[in-house]
């Protein structure tokens, strides 16, 4: 009985193709053996046998008709084992195939499908799945209206399995089929072209269509439980934010201090929130920025004053390096920017100043918080502290909005102190 | 003498109306409080403010369709700063022809300077 299960690690192309290689060399070596031990042994006890010519020749004649006859046993039998084996691999794979429950299309030289799996005839409301056998790819959009999750239409030729023939793979994406008559589902699609070689055009393209409509509704549920949480906190924020603000102002020194530490803490929970907002909107792939053409250096100046409250053992303060602009979405990079002078705080000596850092260097606006370490092991200590998990999620965020300005962030250590850099494109002349 | 000057704070939430009408009226201003935007087209039609401080997200009228009316009804001699907690709020008040939006939470000095900006004491 054939098992899959015992396969730990598939063989590869060159593998495959050296052992059939093997094979076909030992049916012929098999062969040529046999046929020179053939004809030796049988002249050897023919020539020992008789001395008479013409019975020699009619045996040497009766020979030769032998050994065609054993050759065409023997190449029957060899090609009846392969056919078999064959046939036997061929029930396999269809098995395989036709009992996975995600849908499977093969596209052939022409683009168009070949064949489908009975899971994809499912998933695509067809009784019978040669329905769409010969179907290409401005047909399957016209009947099967492709979508991207924010609704719009996918043009045929942006299909995976389409692309792949140009750009190779395997290539993934996820979008919506609307079949007729059925409900629509949420599809996590890839591609894979099959070559003969490298750099050869595909013979044949497999693509796997998943149903990941529950999987994505959860996820949906959850993201915009997570923002209408963040959101419904802002305003209780907001109000005692501004009630601690009002004692501040009217009270005497010892409620002042107690008012001070609640704004503290309701800033320290706003962060949180937006963080938190940004982060479920990334995981929608709902995140929207409104650029507008901004000086960094106010930016900066309002962060570091905001931050400046954050840690009694820490003085912030802006480094105003040069004055870029840039098209930036003035909340969400200011968030960023809190999130750098967080991590600063967290992670450097106490009674340090941390510098908020505005500078230009070519083509680039950079933003910086430059700040003195903890030692080494101080910092091992505090990645493995539980309080400090949040910080994957708002380095998580800051990332994603400076990569989303068409920007990166990165750490530079100079000397004994760390600098973490966002760059960002500046506008030209600027600066 | 100096002029008062009267801001009309719009929020659905009492508690935050109320802060930002002690906020104001300790800064020397004259503040008084709506709950929707339609309490606060009927407080404007009965006494002009210098400033309207609008949320966004209330019942019966929220803010935006608030903002609409008094523009058509008031042109731009009523400046109007939106404070919400909205998201992308800035993106959609674009079109609204506000004067300024301030996030929630915000600090006090920024909606003060934001006030004088557009209700200057004298």
């Amino acid at each position: 009985m054939h098992s899959f299960t015992h396969c730990v690690r598939p063989p590869s192309p060159l593998q495959e193709t050296l052992g059939e290689r093997r094979i076909a060399l030992t049916v012929t070596l098999a062969f040529v053996l046999f046929g020179v031990a053939w004809v030796f042994a049988s002249d050897v006890v023919l020539y020992a046998a008789s001395d008479d010519k013409v019975l020699i020749a009619r045996i040497e004649t009766a020979k030769g008709w032998a050994f065609v006859g054993i050759s065409a046993l023997f190449l029957y039998l060899v090609t009846l084992r392969s056919a078999a084996h064959l046939a036997r691999t061929r029930a396999a794979t269809r098995a395989v195939v036709e009992s996975i429950g995600d849908g499977l299309l093969l596209l052939g030289r022409d683009r168009s499908i070949k064949y489908v799996n009975p899971a994809a005839a499912r998933m695509l409301g067809c009784g019978d799945a040669h329905e769409l056998v010969g179907m290409g790819a401005q047909e399957f959009s016209r009947r099967f209206r492709v979508s991207h999750l924010n609704g719009a239409l996918v043009p045929p030729e942006h299909y995976v399995s389409q692309r792949v023939f140009e750009e190779g793979g395997p290539l993934m994406y996820t979008e919506i089929l609307h079949p007729p008559g059925k409900p629509e589902f949420v599809a996590s699609v890839t591609a894979a072209a099959v070559r003969d070689g490298v750099g050869e055009p595909p013979e044949l393209v497999v693509s796997v269509i998943h149903d990941v409509t529950v999987t994505e509704h959860l996820e949906q549920l959850r993201n915009q439980f997570l923002s209408a949480a963040a959101h419904s906190l802002k305003t209780p924020i907001a109000v005692i934010k501004a009630n601690a603000q009002l004692l501040a102002r009217r009270e005497e020194a010892s409620s002042r201090k107690s008012a001070l530490a609640i704004e503290r803490q309701c800033d320290r929970i706003d962060r949180l929130v937006q963080n938190l907002l940004v982060f479920s909107r990334t995981r929608s792939r709902t995140l929207e920025l409104h650029p507008q053409e901004e000086a960094l250096a106010p930016l900066a100046e309002r962060v570091a004053q905001a931050m400046n409250r954050v840690s009694p053992r820490h003085e912030v303060r802006a480094e105003l390096l040069a004055a870029p602009r840039a098209h930036v979405d003035r909340e969400r990079l200011g968030i960023a920017l809190s999130n750098l002078v967080e991590e600063a705080l967290r992670a450097s000596q106490p009674d340090s100043q941390v510098a908020v850092l505005v500078s230009q260097q070519g083509a680039d606006a950079e933003l910086g918080v430059r700040y003195r370490p903890l030692a080494p092991a101080e910092l091992a200590a505090l990645a493995s502290n539980e309080s400090n998990v949040d910080l994957g999620v708002v380095r998580d965020v800051t990332a994603t909005i400076a990569e989303a300005h068409g920007g990166s962030v990165e750490v530079e250590n100079r000397g004994a102190e760390t600098i973490l850099l966002l760059r960002l494109p500046a506008i030209a002349g600027a600066a | 003498m100096t002029e008062t000057k009267e801001v009309l704070v719009v929020d659905d939430d009492p508690d935050m109306a109320e802060t930002m009408v002690e906020v104001l009226r300790d800064a020397g201003y004259s503040a008084r409080s709506a709950g929707d935007g339609k309490q606060a087209l009927e407080a404007v039609e009965m006494h002009m403010p210098s400033l309207i401080l609008l949320d966004v997200l209330m019942p019966v009228m929220d803010g935006w369709q608030c903002a609409r009316e008094v523009r058509k009804r008031y042109g731009r001699d009523l400046p109007i700063v939106v404070v919400t907690a909205a998201e992308d709020v800035r993106a959609r008040a674009e079109p609204m022809d506000v004067n300024e939006v301030l996030p929630k939470p915000f600090e006090l000095d920024d909606l003060l300077r934001a006030v004088e900006r557009y209700a200057p004491l004298g």
